[in-house]
């Protein structure tokens, strides 16, 4: 309420080895700082108040955007600013690149990073608002009752927490079968983004694979070439055009053959459940088959398969099918 | 009529220093030894305070002091508390910290132990309404600043039962007034629509926070505050404060938008001004923060209603029944729902009209207005309503509204409970010139039309809000060099009206503008009294004020001009900046008048006064007596009658019947302001209001989690103010041709707030157009409720339910 | 006794005034009683707390039951004042140096409007959220309000203050007066920042680059295309 910081302690690495010794040594008090977007918030609500912040923008190991042969290697620090403008991104994964030019607004993007992106909590109202809920090491949830505003929330695989995952950049990096590399004690482990985000059967209290109290750092994120050059696509819907989170959003990359049959198709929607959701049932279904009206109305029907919308959010739904069937749509051309 | 400066674009003289950020606002208030003060705000929505620890706080390293509750006095009864100790929205708050720096003073409230019994808190009316419902207040549910006392009053369960949950019940009310033969009226009408409706409360979030500092020396409160009216503020803030109306010295020089949220003082601005005093007078800065700016800046009434429309064959409306329940806040709020009776009986003029309504606290931020208050949400629930009868009677949707509204200066047209006179009207004009500029015949061709997942849809909104009053101050003087000084208590939210109506004093003089000078921004303005900046009233009221003291600064001038160079006044003139003999034999320059004025004193130099001056108006003249030729004066000119600011507008969108997305394609606005005082002025209005009126038809609402009473709405990017890609990139500006207002000496009347009615009525309409007729019936209108209509699914929302997504 | 509230006097013209809120307390007039703060007093009495399990299971008056208590007690644990370790840095603003005590958690815009006192930078939420705090650091326009003055020692810092040149208006400046720009100003100087550092960046925007460019500056008067027309007659100047 008074809207002023905690008093914290600030530790500046400027390596690699110092960033991961000192998150190592902090354990569940230290919390890494980015862009800070994320963070800032949380603090000036008083709502979470860790001792020690962990500056890794001095770090210059987890910069940078290279061509590794065979994949990308993006660091976590690179803006989405730059992530959006960047040659090599553009060209390969155009919808990487876009879904970054829609987060937020420019001066965000501008310091924003794509680690903090994909790293960041959830927006659940309730759980911002300092509810002590399952999320915040409490045994309830307050967005899932009868009444609970939560026009915002999950369609799918309500457990316990129905929070949504509500990064732009997720379901892009989802489609791209992107790898995350993380670092713990010393030592490297790379993840499938699948793995990367997390549902509440594995952890109700983060959202991705990153442990703040083992002392876990996202020190890369790595885009194999697979599906470089593919057709790709990116649409958000929200609110307002600047600035809000999605209602739903989604990322596709597509294969198609000469003939005009799409070969192989991964889609992604965001916001519709704890992790980005991969569309199986829409994927199984265009395979060998042309894009056109028939074809979308198919993906219309079965897109959205599964959903269990709560009290506020059955929109979510038809606006899921709709967000697939035109990422399809764009195939026609 | 020609002028040489009125409907002339003129630079603002306080323009520059807004680009370059030299414009202080009160949280730019610097002084040695300034402490900081932060409130304790209450996190629930109805408690008493049980017991206040502060032995941890007053630890804290730069601890000063603590202000309570119970240091001041309290307001009877749904009054709003300045610190309270029965809180009764999230966010009121409780108690007062100061300490040397602004950390300190956030460190020390949260370290404050507050222990909270938390009491029955309400959301929903319709809820209090219920014969065991809660109360908002202990003692009463029921309240309006105007003329509804605070009281419980409670509908019988027959009143619930009769209307089901989806219908709004109809229990006693204490607004209600008709006139006409309601039941013969609906007898003849062709078409009688009904209509249940929702039009949610929004928050003003003026982008400056109303922050405020003040100090005291010799006995004065200076205070720096956030308001949109200078002059008008003063009294007020007194009142707070408890001290005479001279000890307070205020700067309002700037104000970071304020939409009706500011325009007079208000309660958390006291509390610099009570800590400072506490602490001998040292000065105190209190920056308000965001959520705080929600929960103490004020927000629009909610309206639960029912509407019933009669419509002849040829579309005539020939009666209409209404009866709005308001979501009045914690407090007296504002009389937005009495204000859907005005302005659906002057924008459609029916032939029998009763209106009945019931102002309910609830627990949520204090309401108060935002522009264009209860005429807005009127306009929004009336305009689609409108369009769906056009289908019915297959009449155009501009015919419909044709046949209805007021025109030719509004000479039929009447307002209101008793039917009163309008001073003038052209909304009829209004209409048919901006559908002719808008190009609505070519574009109405391809309304409904589809193009792939898109709709086309072309529609019309209008509005109306009261435009202006009479009975104030003006004060001007010429200094012995000649320049013209303008005295002006309008304070600088943003309009400029401050300087459109100060160019009436010049032009009744004839001054060259570049010689004269607006003394404005507070207390040492030297200000006479005028009316505060909001309800569209300045280009009215204050052309008053400035054409009564510069026509008694012209008097006066004749006057020495006559006793300097004999004859009478009446042989002389004023030209060029001088008085000159009609005869062509002699002439005086203002600037040795001014001198001569100083010399004989008494009337001439502001040393004798009218009676019938504010005390403000006096106190100012007097200050100023002696400097020059002074001449106060209060607007006695003629008046009778509502002066009624009316808008229309036109739009096409494209609707996404995929995304629910709707794109504004081209936008026209059109104002019946009578004589137009500064073009470039008049188009920042026009446009800045359909952004505001996009915001409120198409994305901001209150959200309250009903079980524990807490809002979700106290950020920026949760309440949705619309922002530079969420409006078209170019929008028409026009004005009525031909029209003026009699009752103001150069034909003007204000336009702030029902150009923005208009815009976001328009916006409505044409999403009924889009959707085949289908009135939502509630605002505003998001992409879930698009949504889900095109799909054939229900709406999440219950048809009465309020405050909800 | 109930509050009988006058009705709102017109003034013979229609007008509603509308009632001065403070009129809420009364028509009493007089000073109202400040008590000091006596050191020595003894702290304000309080009963004893009730227990958190016996307040959740609590019935509060008139059958409405508020099944947790969570959001009525904080989330914060009265914590061991911690220790505010300043750092001494070196800010460089507007091309000149600036040796300033800064704790890590102060923000940038409250350096620059309290330490610097340059307040054209402004506060509107704190929050990332509207943009009146925008500066730009190095080549690149950020939010002040969001960044932590500690990390951007040793960037270039530019502000509204350092925009005019030796007196003289930057074209954007002269543009947003030309065409009545700022309403009420408080988003004015984030908005010329924005619009500074597109120009710098690309000379020849189209309409749609400067509305991108400036999309994360809000209006709350709604004068963006005011601003736009600004703008693009800005860059014909530059």
């Amino acid at each position: 309420m008074t809207d002023m910081m905690h008093i914290f302690e600030m530790l500046q690495p400027t390596s690699l080895d110092e960033a991961v010794a000192l998150l190592d040594k902090h354990g569940k008090d230290g919390w890494v700082i980015a862009g800070g977007k994320d963070s800032f918030d949380w603090f000036k609500d008083r709502v979470k108040k860790p001792e020690y912040l962990i500056d890794i923008s001095g770090v210059k190991e987890l910069y940078g955007i290279e061509d590794k042969g065979d994949h990308i290697a993006i660091g976590p620090m690179v803006t989405l600013t730059d992530l959006n403008q960047n040659k090599l991104v553009k060209e390969l994964f155009p919808v990487l690149a876009d879904a970054a030019g829609r987060v937020a607004s420019p001066q965000i993007r501008n310091s924003g990073t794509i680690g903090g992106n994909i790293c960041q909590d959830t927006r659940c109202a309730y759980y911002r608002d300092g509810f002590p809920c399952y999320r915040a090491g409490g045994n309830t949830c307050y967005a899932n009752t009868p009444t609970a505003m939560n026009r915002e929330h999950t369609l799918f695989e309500a457990k316990r927490c129905v929070a949504v995952t509500p990064a732009d950049t997720a379901p892009a990096l989802s489609v791209l079968d992107a790898q995350m590399v993380i670092a713990r004690d010393g030592k490297l482990r790379t993840v499938s983004v699948d793995d990367f985000f997390v549902g509440p059967e594995i952890d109700i209290e983060r959202m991705t694979a990153v442990e703040r109290d083992k002392g876990d750092l996202l020190v890369q994120i790595k885009i194999p070439k697979t599906w470089a050059g593919s057709r790709q696509y990116f649409e958000k819907v929200a609110d307002r055009q600047v600035w809000d989170f999605a209602l739903v959003n989604v990322a596709m990359a597509a294969k198609v053959g000469a003939d005009g049959s799409i070969e192989a198709l991964q889609m992604s929607c965001g916001a519709v459940q704890c992790t980005p959701r991969r569309l199986k049932d829409v994927e199984s279904l265009v395979v060998g088959e042309k894009a056109n009206g028939e074809l979308e109305k198919l993906v219309e029907r079965v897109a959205a398969r599964g959903a269990k919308p709560l009290n506020y959010n059955q929109f979510k739904a038809p606006l899921m099918s709709q967000l697939a069937k035109r990422a399809i749509r764009s195939l026609s051309a | 009529m020609s002028y040489k400066i009125i409907g002339k674009d003129l630079t603002p003289p306080d323009i520059e220093s807004k680009v370059t950020g030299k414009a202080r606002y009160a949280e730019d208030f610097r002084a040695d030894g300034m402490v900081f003060v932060k409130v304790l705000s209450s996190p629930m929505p109805h408690a008493k305070v049980t017991g206040i620890d502060l032995s941890k706080a007053k630890q804290v390293p730069g601890f000063v002091g603590v202000l309570t509750a119970d240091e001041l006095k309290q307001p009877k009864d749904a009054g709003h508390a300045i610190l309270s100790s029965t809180p009764a929205f999230v966010g009121q708050p409780i108690l007062a910290i100061a300490a040397e720096t602004e950390q300190a003073a956030a460190e020390a409230i949260e370290l404050v132990d507050v222990s909270l019994e938390p009491l029955p808190f309400v959301i929903d009316p319709l809820d209090s309404l219920k014969p065991d419902g809660p109360n908002a207040l202990d003692g009463g549910n029921v309240a309006n600043r105007r003329g509804v006392k605070f009281q419980e009053i409670k509908w019988s369960g027959k009143d619930f039962a009769i209307a089901g949950d989806d219908a709004l019940p109809m229990g006693a009310a204490p607004i209600d007034w008709s006139w006409g033969d309601l039941e013969a009226k609906f007898k003849e009408s062709e078409l009688v629509l009904e209509e249940t409706f929702v039009s949610s409360a929004n928050a003003h979030h003026a982008l400056e926070p109303r922050s405020a500092a003040a100090y005291w020396e010799n006995g004065k409160l200076h205070l720096w505050g956030s308001t949109q009216s200078s002059s008008f503020a003063v009294p007020s803030l007194a009142k707070y404060v408890g001290i005479e109306p001279k000890d307070v010295v205020m700067v309002s020089e700037f104000c970071g938008g304020g939409f009706g949220g500011k325009g007079y003082a208000y309660p958390v601005m006291a509390i610099p001004a009570f800590m400072s005093k506490k602490l001998g007078g040292r000065p105190v800065m209190m920056r308000m923060s965001r959520a705080e700016e929600f929960y103490n800046g004020s927000a629009r009434a909610g309206f639960q209603g029912w509407v019933k429309v009669g419509f002849g064959k040829n579309g005539r409306i020939k009666a209409i029944d209404a009866f709005v329940v308001q979501d009045n806040g914690p407090t007296g709020g504002f009389w937005d729902f009495q204000n859907f009776g005005d302005a659906s009986s002057i924008v459609f003029q029916p032939e029998a009209m009763r209106y009945r309504g019931i102002p309910v606290l609830t627990n949520t931020p204090p309401k108060g207005p935002q522009r264009g208050p209860g005429e807005n949400q009127t306009a929004n629930i009336m305009e689609p309503i409108m369009n769906k009868a056009a289908r019915k009677l297959g009449i155009d949707p501009l015919d419909l509204r044709l046949v209805n509204s007021p025109g030719e200066g509004g000479k039929n047209a009447t307002v209101g409970a008793k039917q009163s006179p309008v001073t003038s009207a052209y909304l009829k004009e209004a209409l048919e010139q901006g559908a002719k500029t808008f190009g609505y015949a070519e574009k109405k061709k391809n309304s409904g039309k589809r193009n792939g997942s898109k709709i086309r849809a072309v529609g019309i909104g209008q509005a109306y809000h009261s435009a202006g009053a009479a009975g104030f101050d003006g004060l001007v003087r010429i200094t012995p060099d000649g320049v013209l000084h303008i005295h002006t208590g309008v304070g600088n939210l943003g309009t400029y009206s401050y300087m459109d109506t100060a160019r009436v004093a010049a032009e009744v003089l004839g001054y060259n503008w570049d010689h004269c000078v607006i003394e404005r921004g507070g207390t040492k303005a030297n200000m006479p009294w005028n009316l505060g900046q909001f309800g569209s009233n300045t280009s009215f009221t204050m052309t008053r004020t400035n054409f009564a003291a510069g026509t008694a600064c012209k008097n006066l001038l004749l006057e020495i001009g006559a006793q300097v160079m004999g004859g009478t006044p009446e042989d002389y003139d004023l030209k060029d900046e001088k008085v000159i003999a009609k005869s062509g034999n002699g002439s005086m320059t203002f600037a040795d008048a001014a001198k001569k004025a100083i010399e004989l004193g008494g009337k001439f130099s502001g040393a004798e006064l009218d009676e019938e001056l504010n005390p403000m108006t006096k106190a100012s003249a007097t200050a100023l007596a002696g400097t020059g030729l002074v001449a106060a004066a209060k607007d006695k000119l003629p008046k009778k009658g509502t002066v009624p600011g009316l808008a229309a507008a036109f739009i096409e969108i494209d609707l996404d019947v995929e995304t629910g997305r709707v794109e504004i394609i081209d936008y026209l606005g059109i104002p019946d302001v009578g004589t137009v005082l500064h073009p470039k002025g008049l188009a920042a209005q026009v446009r800045g209001a359909a952004v505001m009126g996009f915001g409120l038809a198409a994305l901001e609402r209150i959200v309250y989690d009903p079980e524990y009473g807490r809002p979700q709405i106290r950020g920026l990017y949760q309440a949705k103010p619309p922002s530079w890609l969420d409006v078209p990139a170019a929008m028409q500006s026009v004005y009525v041709e031909g029209a003026t207002d009699p009752q103001n000496p150069v034909g003007a009347k204000g336009v702030g707030e029902p150009i923005q009615g208009a815009a976001s009525s328009a916006y409505l309409a044409a999403i009924t157009e889009a959707l085949d007729g289908h009135t939502f019936n509630r605002v505003p209108v998001v992409a879930d409720m698009i949504i889900n209509h095109v799909n054939g699914l229900p709406q999440s929302h219950k048809p009465l339910q309020i405050a909800c997504q | 006794m109930s509050w009988e509230v006058k009705d709102a006097e017109s003034n013979g013209v229609g007008m509603m005034m509308p009632p001065d809120p403070a009129d809420d307390f009364g028509p009493e007039p007089g000073t109202i009683g400040i008590a000091g703060n006596v050191p020595g007093e003894p702290e304000s009495w309080r009963p004893p707390t009730m227990s958190r399990r016996a307040f959740l299971r609590g019935v509060i008056c008139s059958g409405v039951v508020i099944a947790s208590s969570g959001y009525l007690f904080s989330s914060n644990k009265a914590h061991a004042a911690a220790k505010q370790t300043d750092r001494l840095i070196t800010l460089s603003v507007n091309g000149r140096k600036h040796r300033l005590d800064v704790p890590p958690n102060e923000t940038l815009a409250h350096t620059l409007r309290y330490r610097l006192g340059l307040t054209g930078t402004k506060i509107g939420c704190n929050r990332a959220e509207c943009g009146a705090c925008t500066v730009i650091i190095g080549e690149q326009t950020e939010y002040s309000c969001s960044t932590l003055t500690m990390r951007v020692q040793g960037k270039e810092i530019r502000t509204i203050e350092g925009v005019a040149q030796n007196g003289r208006l930057h074209p954007v400046q002269q543009a947003f007066i030309d065409e009545l720009g700022p309403q009420c100003g408080f988003c004015t100087p984030g908005q010329v920042m924005s619009a500074v550092n597109l120009l710098e960046k690309n000379p020849n925007p189209s309409v749609d680059d400067v509305r991108q460019a400036l999309s994360g500056n809000l209006c709350r008067c709604g004068a963006y295309e005011h601003y736009l027309n600004g703008v693009m007659s800005a860059a014909k100047r530059v």
